[in-house]
């Protein structure tokens, strides 16, 4: 009886360790974190950082995670990194003390604090935004999240859509404001290896 | 009115101008007039981004700085006796306050790029503070020397990729030059003394620093704007009235600016 026992937990074990919080390591290549912003007015200025890196844990069953993420602001690009004939482009003065004064400031983070869930997925999630060494709350809303094997390399992996929106006076970026909308649209799409 | 505050060239240019020149004209009297450089670049601090101080950012010391330039200048206008030593120990004091202003910047730079950037807007800061001090007692240069410290380190910052940076410089320029058209209109000379020299000396390096060290001002652009107070003494007609001596100072100091700008130009269409 006390073998048989015995033989029941170490079969349960694996399916124990399967709930265990899951670790993933951002795909650098697959993960960017976008912005949209008024501009004069008249139309929406779109770009992205084309540097990210950080890290999530997933736990399933038991509807927790956590989430941090990485921004190299010198990595910022709208379209206009060639100045041409200009002295300068408008990637090269946003990464300038105006904007996001990457000499000073070169990361701006995402922690999460909490996540809500809705079902088996994550659906928002709540944490603090560090920028221009201000740090302020900022919910972004997962709009789309799945997990599962890469169809080709078939490791295990998370990917989805997030997005949320920040005022960037709240973090001392305040040149051109109003002409330069204040209010920054955020859209990050992820995909995360399991370690 | 908001739409008119919020305009680039009222808020760096016109509104400056207009305080310089009420400052100079108001204060002139109390021998004070050497006010308006400061309050010219306050003006647009408080139009451009308005007085903040948390996080204590590498520009918001420069800020904190150029509030304190004017004052301890007056105070040394009214108490102290200048002495032989008083240009290089302001000069000195001024540039190891640059070092604090950028240490942010520079600790995250390679050890050898920290102490060139870091040596060179410290010697910068130190040449200007001391060499605009040395101009205390001729208003006349002292005025040219702080409009074209000031329009030149604000364009060359402007060329460098810093448009807030560039408003704050054009602003000190245009304080000054409303202390300098005073003295034009009046057809006299009234004392600048230190509360002008230290904020022009001091706010001016500090700006070229910004521009260096936060965006893209090449290097070689720092020992062609210390050029610009040993322009202002070059040589006037000394019977010649007031405004002729100004235009002339300020066209002799224009060039070292001048230059300045022609050499960013050039660096940018260099550079990739």
């Amino acid at each position: 009886m006390r073998k048989l026992a015995v033989l029941a937990v170490a079969a349960a074990l694996p399916l124990i360790a399967g709930a265990a919080p899951e670790n993933y390591t951002f795909d650098p290549y697959h993960t960017f974190v976008n912005f949209s912003v008024d501009h004069l007015g008249m139309s929406t200025l779109s770009g992205r950082f084309n540097k990210t890196a950080g890290k999530m844990t997933f736990d399933a069953a038991a509807k927790t995670g956590s989430l941090e993420i990485t921004v190299e602001t010198a990595s910022v690009d709208t379209g206009d990194g060639d100045k041409a004939s200009r002295p300068r482009s408008r990637d090269d003065h946003l990464r300038q003390a105006d904007f996001f004064n990457s000499a000073e400031f070169p990361r701006m983070t995402y922690k999460s604090s909490a996540v809500k869930f809705s079902g088996d997925n994550p659906t928002e999630l709540e944490g603090q935004a560090t920028l221009l060494g201000v740090t302020k709350p900022v919910t972004l809303k997962i709009e789309r999240w799945r997990c599962g094997a890469n169809p080709m390399s078939k490791k295990a992996m998370c990917g989805g859509n997030a997005s949320g929106t920040i005022k960037r006076t709240d973090f001392g970026m305040k040149f051109g404001v109003p002409v330069l909308g204040d209010e920054v649209k955020l859209t990050v799409e992820f995909e995360a290896y399991k370690d | 009115m908001e739409e008119l505050l919020n305009h680039p060239a009222v808020q760096g240019g016109v509104a400056p101008f207009i305080v310089g020149l009420i400052v100079a004209a108001a204060l002139a009297p109390l021998r004070a007039g050497g006010l308006a450089a400061g309050a010219g670049f306050l003006t647009a601090v408080f139009l451009v981004s308005g007085f903040q101080f948390s996080p204590l950012t590498a520009t918001r010391k420069l800020i904190l700085l150029g509030m304190l330039a004017p004052v301890i200048g007056l105070v040394a206008d009214l108490a102290f006796k200048p002495t032989r030593a008083t240009g290089p120990a302001l000069g000195a004091i001024s540039g190891a306050a640059s070092v604090w202003v950028f240490i942010s910047v520079l600790q995250q730079k390679p050890a050898s790029e920290a102490a060139l950037m870091g040596g060179g807007v410290a010697l910068l800061t130190a040449w200007l503070v001391a060499a605009t001090y040395s101009l205390r007692d001729r208003p006349v240069r002292l005025g040219a020397a702080g409009v074209t410290l000031g329009v030149g380190v604000g364009v060359a910052a402007v060329l460098s990729a810093s448009a807030s940076l560039g408003q704050y410089g054009i602003a000190l320029g245009a304080g000054a030059g409303g202390y300098l058209l005073i003295q034009m209109l009046l057809g006299r000379q009234l004392p600048g003394g230190a509360a002008l020299a230290l904020a022009v000396g001091l706010i001016g390096g500090l700006l070229a620093g910004a521009a260096l060290l936060l965006a893209q001002l090449p290097l070689i652009a720092l020992p062609v704007l210390a050029l610009i107070p040993l322009a202002a003494h070059a040589p006037l007609p000394g019977k010649a009235p007031v405004w002729a001596q100004a235009i002339l100072a300020s066209v002799y100091a224009a060039i070292p600016a001048a230059a300045t700008w022609y050499l960013i130009w050039q660096s940018s269409r260099g550079s990739a």
